[in-house]
């Protein structure tokens, strides 16, 4: 992170600890992010989505507690969503005895680059022409098939391919640039 | 197994993925592996409402907290009042905003379907707010509605070139740009989608008693012009008159009195040495002429009668030959059709509803025209004469059948579709300035027969050739010029 972004950034806390409404901006900065490192330790969908939204409540809600020292917003961000984690696991061990223990699983240290990658490649997503955004929408975030997207958009199933592909091409390219 | 593309390829890596992420699928070709790869860190990737929801939970959360929290009840730059705008096609209206009027596009919010549920523009420093048809909200469009009572005002810098620049765009000029009594150089163009847009520039600081006496001076002015009785146009004659000409005049003008009760007014020998009459059909003057060294040039008719049964059967007594039984159509009147000795073609009709329903200006006699290139027909019609589409009904993308407003007449038409319909005919069209018309038609593509001329017979006319072969005699009595 840059030091302009960075001071940016503390600047952008010192504002959401004053006044909450700034916080939507934080969200908006670090979503990615979050979601990728939750993602990426949680494989299923609704419960990588409640997690999600765990860390950020639970930010919101002990924002005045948190003291700028240097290290990045979103480490924070990562430290609860470890924890959010490791609680939800637990949980489930207690629940069901015979699992495998995820404990360890949830608390081996996260490869952050791999995290930061993801979230780069999810943000680049919106920045795809927007037919093959919302083809990669439709079939990844949507978990649609080449022929629903095909009949929502009115298009062929060829061509939702086509874009498919291109869509992948130019993410690939974008991140290969970063 | 042919060799599949590698979009195929890709896809089918893509699918096995997202079915069964833990098995690997085989993939060779090393661009698929490539994308195959982020095709796998995508997996996951978060849906676009769940953060969307997530961030409003935040804001509304927000808002209760936090009652100091700025939110401007009027958001910035948005004035109090802004048009809401519906259309048959959003997306279309905006670009069209776009090159016509050099709109904004500030925001749009599509449904999956593309369908846009709302978006603004921004012209100058108004906003204009849009959407798509929403008829069970009530959000309907001109098109559905057949027309629009709400007009828009655009004040600009020149209106003329922004005319120019919205008729390049797709719009048609329906009042030409010109200087206004109250300081405004304006005129009025229709967009593609039904809505009339007054433009104009501001010429001229007028007072309002000023613009109030120019207002009555005008007015004072309009009777004389207008009233077709005191500007002297003869007794009955609307804009429009089928000028019937045929080799054997009397013989027609028998056949029209037997078959559709004609009552003959006026004959005389016309300017050519022919036969020039003037005959009476319900509501409707005809001009009947010509002589047997006079080319012929039969007219299509829709005429409308009491009883359609009743006058088909008369026709074919005075020795008119069937087109077509009576019989009822589905677009709202019972008809049927034949052809004169001179081979002008009767469709005569009794409608469902009374005639002024269907428009106000609709009479017993009323030209039909088969023109080959119907909407450039149209086209010169509102170049040449100010006339205005009242409606069309379209299909296998031609217009089989509009009705088209004329000063007080109104003509119908319909794509030629057999070889014996372009049938071009001939029309005596009143006019209030015979000059400023004739030019006009000139420039919408006529080629002039005659220019103006003060006939001995009392009116002053010109008479032009359109490009569908249609020959119009644009006239006004002298005393009016």
């Amino acid at each position: 992170m840059s030091q302009a972004t960075e001071s940016d950034e503390r600047l952008l806390i010192e504002a959401a600890q004053k006044d909450p409404s700034r916080f939507a901006e934080l969200y908006e900065q670090n979503f990615h992010r979050v979601y990728a490192y939750v993602a990426r330790r949680v494989r299923d969908r609704a419960e990588t989505q409640d997690l999600t939204a765990h860390v950020f409540q639970q930010a919101l809600a002990n924002l005045g507690k948190f003291k700028w020292r240097g290290t990045p917003f979103v480490a924070w961000l990562y430290r609860i969503a470890s924890n959010a984690i490791a609680d939800q696991a637990r949980r489930k061990v207690r629940e069901v005895n015979d699992q495998p223990n995820p404990v360890t699983e949830a608390s081996a240290p996260t490869d952050i680059e791999q995290v930061e990658r993801r979230a780069l490649l999810f943000q680049a997503v919106e920045t795809l022409p927007e037919d093959q955004r919302r083809v990669i929408v439709l079939r990844f975030a949507e978990e649609k098939s080449i022929r629903e997207i095909a009949g929502e958009l009115q298009r062929s199933e060829g061509a939702i391919k086509q874009l498919q592909f291109r869509g992948l091409e130019n993410l690939r390219n974008r991140l290969s640039e970063n | 197994m042919a060799e599949r593309s590698i979009i195929d390829q890709l896809d089918d890596a893509v699918s096995a993925l997202l079915a069964k992420p833990a098995v690997e699928w085989p993939v060779e070709d090393p661009v698929v592996a490539s994308l195959v790869g982020v095709a796998e860190e995508l997996r996951g990737l978060p849906r676009e409402d769940f953060r969307a929801q997530l961030r409003s939970a935040f804001a509304e959360r927000d808002t209760m907290s936090t009652p100091k929290m700025k939110v401007d009840r009027i958001p910035q730059n948005f004035p109090a009042v802004s048009a809401r705008l519906v259309f048959d096609d959003a997306s279309a209206a905006i670009e069209f905003y776009k090159q016509a009027f050099g709109a904004e596009e500030i925001m749009r919010l599509t449904e999956r379907s593309g369908k846009i549920g709302h978006a603004e523009i921004r012209i100058a420093d108004s906003v204009i707010m849009l959407s798509d048809e929403y008829p069970e909200h009530g959000a309907v469009s001109p098109k559905t509605l057949g027309g629009s009572p709400l007009k828009m005002h655009l004040y600009v810098d020149d209106v003329d070139q922004l005319a120019e620049r919205a008729v390049a765009a797709g719009a048609s000029i329906v009042r030409p740009i010109a200087d206004q009594f109250y300081g405004d150089r304006s005129g009025q163009i229709s967009d593609p989608f039904g809505y009339t847009w007054i433009i104009a520039s501001h010429k001229e600081e007028v007072s309002q008693e000023e613009m109030q006496r120019r207002l009555w001076a005008w007015e004072e002015k309009q009777p004389q012009e207008k009233d077709p009785q005191k500007h002297g146009r003869p007794e009955g004659f609307h804009s429009v008159t089928p000028y019937i000409t045929v080799q054997q005049p009397g013989e027609l003008i028998d056949f029209l009195t037997k078959a559709f009760g004609a009552e003959e007014k006026f004959r005389t020998t016309g300017s050519a040495g022919g036969m020039h009459a003037e005959v009476k059909i319900g509501d409707s003057m005809v001009m009947v002429g010509g002589a047997p060294h006079i080319p012929a040039m039969p007219t299509a008719i829709h005429l409308y009668v009491p009883d359609v049964d009743d006058t088909y059967r008369r026709a074919l007594d005075a020795g008119a030959t069937s087109l077509m039984e009576p019989a009822d159509q589905p677009y709202g009147e019972r008809s049927g059709g034949v052809e004169d000795l001179a081979g002008n073609r009767w469709y005569i009709a009794t409608p469902f509803v009374p005639l002024t329903e269907i428009a106000k200006d609709l009479r017993t006699v009323t030209v039909y025209f088969h023109p080959i290139g119907a909407q450039r027909f149209i086209d010169f019609l509102t170049n040449a004469f100010g006339a205005s589409e009242l409606m069309r009904h379209e299909g296998n993308e031609m217009i089989m059948h509009a009705k088209v407003q004329i000063g007080d007449s109104v003509i119908e038409l319909g794509e030629a579709r057999f070889p014996s319909q372009p049938l071009p005919t001939a029309i005596y069209l009143f006019v209030d300035d015979v000059d400023a018309r004739y030019e006009q038609a000139l420039k919408a593509g006529g080629i002039s027969m005659q220019p103006p001329t003060d006939q001995d017979y009392g009116d002053r006319n010109a008479w032009i050739k359109d490009p569908f072969d249609n020959v119009w005699y644009i006239a006004a009595p002298k005393a009016v010029q």
